[in-house]
């Protein structure tokens, strides 16, 4: 993550997470106002997303600034040869930030190798996904009293780590918070080499719990990967790889980055449990991503001047 | 390639270190070519027209059995001119072209029409292979009779591969008796759904992965085929260690031949880390464990060449994300300057046995080639081993610029190229100095 950059989280330091963290918290509190003001933000996204385009839009306009928004849906932009086009073309039009959404890992790199604005990667492929993660690590942090309550903490990161961006941008950046992080997956649900991020792998939600894990960070499974292949059932993925109301104890947290399949990787009834943060989780987007775009356009040292 | 108006002229080139393992030549020498051919190589030689060699390598010229010159077409990438240019750029004096053109060269007019105007438009001696199967589907036989009539050197799916066993061994008994050897690009397609190798880079990059298990499982199906048909057959970029120790197990179990690729011996997967499109190539770079198993199975003679699976690709093709851009790297150029770099400087591998491998093995499958006996045709490559250089887009001579080395710094350059007699590249015309 460069200072202008926002598009992976892999080799993030820990006082570049404290500054995103701490000025989404002056943003929540009301002490940024409209610090976009006069910037122009591009929103381009090549695969469908209306939670996170919306998040990354009010955000946006909240702090004022202009927004573009381009989506698969609603013009000309298609994935493939489109891409590099694309951005040239935004780029003309003057914009400060690209917030960029693509099916392939890769493509918001690739991106800001062709605009001088800075890029924000709102998700590519199975490869990054860093303001999710930023909003995970700020949503869990206020819940536990702040970001330094983070360190020594244990999270299980459960399901379909091998085609997770989530998952590819919340283990460093957990790691950087200085939390404990394990994996509970099936095989067939993590990279083969799965040995390099250097983490315990475990076999059930139950055996996360007898670890110790306070937080279970819970992946969408995609309805193609329910049965089949990948995972024989539902029934028995939401048996090993699913929270239900058994697994609550006290100080035992559930996230998930949503949508959530409701029964498979969280029982209905947990959804809404005061031990989930999935709400928490959703509310703080708006000033995580606020903070991002300041950040990333250089508006803080402005808003400071 | 045309016919030289000094094909029939003699010429001595004086004073190279001349390395020709097939002949046990190593020393300094000087070769004389008339007719086209070699006539004598010895001490202090004269003729009318002399070419000042001294301080250069002079080898056979190099042969390459893979390459893509895509044509007919996709000329906008490379053509019989540009894809000649680049090998004879690289010191590559026979190429060996693939199938995967538009058309498929699945028929005896295609195989013909290509064998002659290669004749008129290629500077280096250009061989065809043709589809095994119609349309390279891996269902119906190819007329391979016909086909060789017309001049098809080999036959090959190249990268659909044939996916069905039982289809592979008909086409390797029905090329036996054509008298036509099988060039088989080994990946099981129910293994490979992704673009890189399954390994820590994918792990850690997100990117789609195909198992080793992909090339392996393949090749060991080819291997066993071969052993049963007695079809003479050829794996061609082989990239994983398991792979070559198969070819290893099965030589003198069945007529088999292999090859790997200047890029699978020199670079590894830890390029995908960087997303990017150019890094695709088919089969994918490995980890450091497999190119390592390759380089000693190179060594040893378990895998016999060096092919380069020459592909040029359009920038819009390359310039993608990386599940998205089209595979495959150029080849011809950096062949021997990425070889010489990293194996000969960097790993020890004797200089005699990278020539063996670039230039007397794949010219004796081609047939002919790789020689400088006298009466052989006088193809050659001289070498300044002591040139640095860094491959730019620029110096390229290819259509396309998809080079996996761009930036990098080499040692050792081929400075002139010579077949039939002919010099068909000359990048520095001053230190050839022909002298007439
Ligand atoms: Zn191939």
């Amino acid at each position: 993550m460069s200072a202008k950059d926002f598009i992976s989280l892999e080799n993030v330091g820990r006082e570049e997470l404290l500054e995103v963290m701490e000025l989404a918290r002056d943003q929540e509190e009301g002490r940024l106002g409209r610090l976009l003001e006069g910037r122009t933000v591009c929103l381009a996204f090549f695969e469908p997303s209306t939670r996170t385009a919306a998040s990354f839009e009010l955000a946006a306009r909240r702090a004022g600034a202009d927004v573009v928004s381009l989506s698969s849906g609603t013009s000309s932009i298609s994935k493939g040869e489109s891409l590099v086009d694309t951005v040239v073309t935004l780029d003309r039009l003057g914009m400060d930030a690209l917030i960029i959404r693509h099916p392939a890992a890769g493509a918001a790199s690739l991106a800001s190798r062709h605009t001088s604005a800075a890029v924000v990667n709102a998700g590519d492929g199975c490869g990054q996904h860093p303001t999710q993660a930023l909003l995970d690590l700020y949503a869990l942090g206020k819940s536990l009293g702040g970001f330094e309550e983070l360190a020594g903490r244990r999270a299980a990161i459960v399901g379909d780590i091998l085609h997770s961006r989530v998952a590819r941008s919340v283990i460093p950046a957990f790691g950087t918070a200085g939390i404990e992080v394990s994996l509970v997956a099936p095989a067939t649900l993590l990279p083969r080499e799965a040995d390099v991020w250097g983490l315990p792998v475990l076999g059930s939600v139950d055996e996360a719990l007898e670890w110790g894990a306070e937080v279970l960070y819970m992946l969408r499974l995609q309805k193609e990967r329910m049965s089949g292949a990948l995972v024989p059932s539902v029934a028995e993925y939401a048996r090993y790889y699913g929270v239900g109301r058994r697994h609550l104890r006290p100080g035992v947290r559930v996230m998930h980055p949503g949508p959530v399949n409701r029964g498979v990787e969280i029982a209905s009834d947990v959804v809404l449990d005061s031990s989930s943060l999935i709400p928490d989780q959703v509310s703080a987007g708006i000033a995580v991503r606020t903070a991002v775009l300041a950040l990333a356009t250089g508006s803080v040292e402005r808003a400071a001047a | 390639m045309s016919t030289r108006s000094g094909a029939d002229r003699e010429l001595v080139i004086r004073g190279a270190h001349v390395l020709d393992p097939s002949s046990g030549l190593d020393g300094v020498m000087d070769v004389r070519i008339s007719g086209g051919r070699v006539a004598e190589v010895g001490e202090d030689l004269h003729g009318v027209r002399e070419l000042d060699a001294s301080g250069l390598h002079l080898f056979p010229g190099f042969v390459d059995v893979h390459a893509h010159w895509r044509t007919p077409g996709r000329e906008e990438e490379e053509d019989l001119e540009s894809g000649s240019a680049a090998a004879a750029a690289g010191g590559f004096t026979g190429v060996v072209m693939m199938p995967n053109t538009d058309p498929v060269l699945d028929r005896p007019a295609l195989v013909s029409g290509l064998v002659r105007r290669a004749e008129r438009e290629s500077r280096v001696r250009a061989y065809v292979a043709a589809a095994l199967h119609a349309g390279l589907a891996g269902s119906e036989l190819t007329e391979m009779r016909l086909l060789k009539e017309a001049g098809a050197l080999c036959v090959s799916d190249d990268g659909p591969g044939t996916q069905n066993a039982d289809v592979l061994r008909s086409g390797m008994l029905y090329a036996r008796s054509a008298g036509l050897a099988v060039l088989l690009h080994c990946e099981d397609r129910s293994l490979a759904k992704g673009v890189v190798h399954d390994g820590v880079a994918a792990a850690l990059a997100g990117v789609p992965a195909t198992p080793a298990s992909a090339e392996d499982a393949a090749t060991a199906a080819a291997l066993v085929l071969a052993a049963e048909t007695g079809a003479r057959v050829h794996i061609t970029h082989v990239s994983t260690a398991l792979s070559a120790a198969l070819v290893g197990f099965f030589k003198g179990r069945a007529g088999v031949t292999a090859d790997t690729t200047p890029h699978h011996l020199t670079l590894t997967d830890d390029l995908v880390r960087t997303l990017e499109g150019l890094y695709r190539v088919n089969p994918p770079l490995r980890p450091e464990g497999d190119r390592r198993g390759v380089i000693e199975a190179l060594r040893d003679g378990t895998l016999d060449f060096v092919a380069t699976d020459h592909a040029p690709h359009a920038a819009q093709r390359k310039e993608l994300p990386l599940q998205e851009a089209a595979p495959g790297f150029l080849g011809h150029e950096t062949a021997f300057a990425a070889l010489y770099t990293e194996l000969v400087l960097g790993e020890s591998l004797p200089l005699s046995r990278l020539v063996e491998a670039m230039s007397c093995a794949p010219g004796r499958w081609v047939g002919g080639l790789g020689s400088l006996a006298v009466g052989a045709p006088a193809d050659i490559a001289l070498a300044d081993l002591e040139e640095e250089w860094t491959v730019e887009r620029e110096s390229l001579s290819s259509r396309s610029h998809n080079s996996p080395y761009l930036g990098r710094r080499m040692r050792g350059r081929i400075v002139g190229t010579i077949v039939g007699g002919e010099l068909v590249h000359d990048r520095m015309g001053a230190k050839l100095g022909v002298r007439t």
